[in-house]
């Protein structure tokens, strides 16, 4: 369909549209007019995708500026999920406007899924082809091929030089299959292909690392420009990402290896030193000069980047004192060995980057600077011994990454040593966190170079959070309900069992028999009353597996069997694949399944459970992190102290954030129904936290059940759900067709022009509006002088 | 338990034995290794004790002739022992070479130097006999020449240091602090819920039979209290950032003057009225002429003796003021510029005065 928002033509690839979808676009499109920044929410199964490229595609053909999109999403199936629904918006915009646009989509992801190369793709983990890929790649290797020696190469990396350098894939829209096939076909390398084009694009969509990591984000999308429209979809994990980005951990065995890795460095300049000191002399006079940008152009194939944000970037000559190759490889070791000796530590420690410094100085006389150049003269030196087994050296990247961002950040950043895995342990396993709390610091420069910034998810209440947590201004922060023709998902509180006692998964009570009782029986009553597919959510693996033994026990899982399978998830991906596979399975033929995961897993975010495959999602007690944890604790009092938010207000925060994750899992679409139970006598404080077109549909009957009022409850609901529902009876209602969408707008514009001009007539008519008040001031000061007459009386009279 | 077999022994790393008596960690679980900076053999202390309590002693590994003696045995700080003897000789150079960035004209001289010292380090540590001895000389002299800087240097070098420690700690001191608040105040904010709570159950069980009346009466009281509360939290607060401010900017007063952005400026009192005037400030001295006390001219004169003006009560001063402000009335005033700036109305004034007076003849015509 095809309609306009105020001046804007959008075409729109579905003949109907949802209001909460139409929505979502005039907000879109008054902050991306306003040039800010904005939250959304839009609830699951809403086609969030397909509203915001239609629109941000329609802004982008229409106005003059050509704002490019850049799509950040999370996994790789998300990227592909838009990339398909690009491809089709751009085919129906063909057919409609009766001509091909000049337009081009591109997606990226890792080398590990776009690789061609026959023996490198072959490769299992992504490390190892990105460093086989370097070795291939690197332009000194080209440099040797073209003298005559004789170096591997990889023939679809060499093509693209023979192609124009703009112009290396047609216009269109290029799924990452359609890509590699195209790659195949031309003997191409697909992500170089797609990593050179990014300039010419007018839509990347990719994963947020590209754009969050300084690592990467440096190297990827240093070229973009500042008017892009930046776009961060199911965004409601962000911050954690932002963290994590500027983390670092080391263990033992990884400084065992960067050890190794500097031995082997210095065995190579001996090497070098001996064969070819040209080059060795060539690098010391650059980084005399402090030439920096001069080999910018090999950019792309660079051991690794400087992990400090840009704005961090010292931008001066390398240090005097490790300039020489050979210094620098003795300052590493001296380095490496002061971690080393801290590691023996018997006991926790943690202590802020300056407190750091001032211990290394002391004990190695290294100072902050040279420390700050790490990252980069690894880079360069590695760049001159012209490595090739670059994975070799990944750990002693690893310490230098430590070391940069260490002497970099003061605020913000704290180091913790834990010598034991846990409180209980006996053989220590120490593991050196250096972790950033403060979420803001990673996508700050973000924020600073892009003007307008859509951070959008299905759950992302309480809204206000987010600003606050990343530190950034919003022009439109806004939740969109889920409009309705029938009550097709019925959200649940239960907070006792069916014999009164109240359920809860807080640590006093959550081994108690008789809770454990109550929720096998809540599992039971349910398994027996859901058709196909059934998802329980606990909130640690931990109680997860002590209360399936306890059920184990009690019989309760022999109860359940006779009418679901039961299915478990385990923290191995591949295992938890074959159990989803297994689910599927039996939710498709009939047998129907229950799948008993974690809220803080793999399958509570990512996963789907549309239709058959989950028609009941039991959330059992409220997914708290585990608050022992030191990160955690740091970075709450950092968060109190910084943002004043309370330790409290953010893990309920966080905890509900993973619960709605769950609930949405089971809702996919308008013509979905489902079951949303959360069993925790806590949920019921919590209630105003959840999203609000959850909390919307969570009527006030409903939020303090008893097992067996909540099963008569959920009966009542599917028998409705069984009546037959059509598509026609949705129209006008949840969903509009162009007249509905017609009649919506002269609405809203009758609404607008009475406004307007009720807002006129107070402007247009001062005049009147002055005699009216004149004449009330002056029917006023005749009273008044009544009064004073009347005084004057009682005056006069008194004297 | 039986006695291990003499082959599982090779996993012991050097760590675990000692290499003088052979002594394994497993027998001795205390064992401390202990060097000598004079040639980085490491021993343990058992050994150390053995040989060099009797005095001087040579060193007990092969080769190695060195006289050691017992105090010079420390443990050492890193396990790698080649970095623990280069990080004495650094610590050695350190203290001659001590020069800032702020020594240097431009930051390449910096770089060099730092080159330099550098270059004499590696040479100190892994050059050879002749290359050594060079530096050893090099650093001598430069010792020597440079005594007064290098004086001056650590000095320096020592009390920034100091002062970073002061940081530091006062920082923690700090965060130590607001956490303790931060505690206390979550502990007040509970020890409130119970009380209004209490509050509330007593407030019902005296029982006013109102029912609605009666339960929203106890709300409004109880938010009333908390209201009250939380004013009373915020006042405390801020009376205690002031005065951890005060003690703050105090204790930072040598790092430098500690300045609070978004403090309001405290509200002035209004200026004491004085009192009442009621002609609003206009004074009646005359600007253009001066009236002398008993004033006297041939006009006046026959009036002086009147009794219609020397009455009881008048003074004939008075009547002559008058005459003369009647005469001066209106001096200085020109007609032509009033008109043209108004009379001092506003045009605005002006026109609802207009419309009030139209609104009055609507009026009437209506009445």
């Amino acid at each position: 369909m095809e309609f306009n928002i105020d001046d804007l033509p959008v075409l729109f690839p579905y003949p109907r549209i949802y209001p909460e979808q139409y929505a979502y676009m005039v907000d879109l499109k008054k902050t991306l007019d306003a040039g800010g920044n904005c939250v959304l929410e839009m609830p699951s199964g809403t086609g969030k995708t397909v509203t915001l490229l239609s629109l941000i595609v329609a802004y982008q053909q229409y106005y003059p500026s050509h704002r490019k999109l850049i799509y950040c999403s999370r996994t790789m199936s998300e990227i592909e999920k838009a990339l398909v629904e690009l491809k089709a918006l751009m085919k129906f915009r063909t057919e409609r406007l009766g001509h091909e646009e000049e337009f081009r989509g591109l997606g990226l992801t890792s080398r590990k899924n776009l690789c061609l190369h026959p023996s490198v793709r072959r490769e299992k983990s992504g490390n190892v082809v990105d460093a086989r890929c370097r070795s291939l790649t690197a332009g000194f290797v080209k440099e040797k091929k073209e003298k005559g020696e004789d170096v591997e190469v990889c023939v679809y990396h060499d093509n693209l030089d023979l192609l124009e350098s703009h112009n290396l894939i047609p216009n269109g829209v290029w799924t990452l299959d359609g890509l590699l096939r195209y790659g195949e076909e031309h003997k191409q390398c697909p992500y170089f292909t797609a990593r050179r084009m990014m300039q010419y694009c007018n839509v990347i969509i990719y994963s947020y690392h590209y754009l969050l990591d300084p690592k990467i984000a440096e190297r990827v999308s240093k070229d973009l420009s500042k008017d892009c429209i930046v776009v961060f979809d199911e965004a409601h994990n962000i911050d954690n990402v932002c963290i994590e980005s500027l983390s670092t951990d080391i263990t033992d065995d990884s400084l065992r290896r960067a050890t190794r890795g500097a031995q082997n460095l210095e065995n190579k300049i001996n090497e070098m030193r001996d064969s070819d000191k040209q080059k060795l002399q060539d690098e010391y006079e650059k980084l005399v000069e402090g030439l920096r940008g001069a080999d910018d152009g090999r950019q792309e194939d660079s051991f690794m980047a400087n992990p400090t944000l840009p704005d961090d970037l010292l931008k001066e000559a390398v240090p005097g004192n490790i300039r020489r190759a050979e210094h620098f490889v003795a300052f590493l070791r001296r380095f490496i060995e002061y971690l080393k000796t801290r590691m023996k530590v018997r006991q926790v420690i943690s202590e802020t980057p300056p407190s750091f410094l001032s211990h290394l100085k002391e004990h190695t006389f290294i100072e902050k600077k040279p420390l700050r150049f790490c990252a980069e003269r690894l880079t360069s030196l590695v760049r001159t011994l012209e490595l090739t087994n670059i994975e070799d050296y990944q750990p002693l990247q690893e310490v230098a990454t430590f070391a940069t961002l260490v002497a970099t950040y003061e605020k913000g950043f704290l180091l913790i040593l834990e010598p034991f895995e846990s409180d209980t342990a006996e053989v220590p396993n120490p593991v050196l966190h250096f972790i950033c709390l403060d979420a803001a610091i990673a996508i700050k420069p973000v924020f600073d170079r892009f003007s307008s910034v859509v951070i959008t998810s299905g759950t992302m209440s309480p809204l206000e959070m987010y600003p606050k947590m990343l530190d950034f201004p919003t022009v439109v922060q806004e939740s969109y309900s889920m409009t309705l023709a029938r009550r097709s998902f019925l959200p649940m509180i239960v907070t006792r069992g069916s014999d009164q006692a109240s359920i809860s998964t807080s640590f006093q009570v959550r081994n108690e028999p008789s809770v454990v009782r109550n929720y096998g029986s809540l599992l039971t009553e349910f398994a027996k009353i859901t058709p196909d597919g059934l998802v329980v959510f606990f909130p640690s693996y931990l109680y997860m597996e002590s209360i399936i033994s306890m059920w184990q026990g009690m019989g309760i899982l022999d109860e359940v069997w006779k009418y679901k399978l039961i299915l478990v998830e385990t923290p191995d991906a591949q295992e938890t694949s074959l159990a989803l596979e297994t689910y599927r399975t039996a939710c498709c033929n009939g047998r129907g399944a229950v799948l008993l995961c974690v809220a803080r897993g793999k399958v509570s975010e990512g996963i789907d459970f549309d239709h058959q495959y989950g028609r009941t999602v039991l959330c059992i007690g409220v997914p708290f992190q585990y608050t022992e944890s030191r990160i955690l604790k740091a970075r709450l009092e950092f968060l109190r102290e910084t943002y004043r938010i309370r330790e409290n207000d953010f893990l309920s925060f966080d905890a509900m954030r993973h619960a709605a994750q769950c609930l949405g899992r089971v809702l996919r679409g308008k013509d979905d129904y489902g079951l949303m139970v959360l069993a925790d006598r806590r949920f019921q404080k919590k209630r105003a936290q959840l999203p609000k077109w959850i909390n919307q549909a969570l009527l006030d009957a409903d939020v303090n059940l008893s097992t067996d009022m909540a099963v008569s409850s959920a009966r009542r609901f599917l028998r409705t759900m069984a009546q037959p529902f059509r598509a026609k009876d949705q129209e006008g209602i949840s969903t509009w067709s162009m007249d509905d969408l017609r009649q919506h707008q002269e609405k809203m514009d009758d609404d607008r022009i009475k406004e307007l001009r009720a807002e006129q007539e107070r402007e247009q008519n001062p005049a009147l509006a002055a005699q009216v008040a004149a004449r009330n001031g002056r029917e006023s000061d005749y009273e008044m002088d009544d009064d004073d007459e009347a005084e004057m009386m009682a005056l006069d009279n008194d004297a | 338990m039986s006695r291990k077999p003499a082959s599982a022994l090779p996993t012991i790393s050097t760590e675990d034995m000692c290499p003088v008596c052979k002594t394994i960690r497993y027998l001795n679980k205390d064992m401390e290794f202990l060097i000598n900076p004079e040639c980085y053999h490491s021993m343990c202390s058992n050994c150390v004790n053995r040989l060099f309590n009797d005095g001087p002693n040579q060193c007990p590994y092969a080769g190695c002739h060195r006289t050691l003696r017992r105090r010079g045995f420390r443990s050492a700080f890193f396990g790698d022992l080649s970095v623990e003897r280069e990080v004495d000789i650094r610590r050695r150079v350190a203290a001659v070479f001590n020069q800032a960035e702020d020594d240097f004209e431009t930051l390449r001289d910096f770089n060099n130097y730092l080159q330099m010292v550098e270059d004499l380090t590696f040479d100190l540590v892994s050059g050879s006999d002749a290359e050594r001895r060079a530096a050893e000389a090099t650093l001598q002299q430069w010792e020597a020449e440079h005594k007064a800087d290098i004086e001056r240097n650590r000095r320096a070098g020592k009390e920034a240091d100091e002062q970073s420690r002061r940081r530091l700690a006062a920082e923690r001191e700090a965060a130590r602090q607001r956490r303790v608040e931060a505690l206390r105040e979550a502990e007040e904010e509970k020890l409130e819920r119970v009380r209004n709570r209490e509050a509330e159950l007593d407030s019902l069980a005296q029982g006013q039979t109102g029912g609605v009346g009666g339960g929203g009466g106890a709300q409004r009281v109880q938010l009333k209290r908390r209201g009250h509360a939380a004013a009373a939290r915020a006042v405390e607060a801020a009376v205690n950032t002031a005065a951890s401010a005060a003690a703050a900017s105090s204790a930072a007063a040598d790092v430098g003057r500690l300045s609070i952005r978004g403090l309001k400026e405290k509200k002035k009192p209004p200026p004491p009225e004085g009192p009442y005037d009621p002609f609003g400030g206009m004074d009646f001295v005359p600007s253009r002429y001066k009236v002398h006390e008993g004033l006297t001219h041939p006009a006046i004169e026959k009036y002086k003796g009147d009794p219609g003006h020397v009455t009881g009560g008048y003074n004939f001063d008075e009547y002559t003021t008058r005459a003369m402000f009647e005469a001066f009335a209106g001096l200085g005033v020109f007609i032509e510029d009033e008109k043209e700036a108004g009379i001092g109305l506003s045009a605005g004034e002006v026109a609802s005065m207009s419309a009030g007076i139209a609104a009055v003849g609507d009026r009437m015509e209506v009445d």
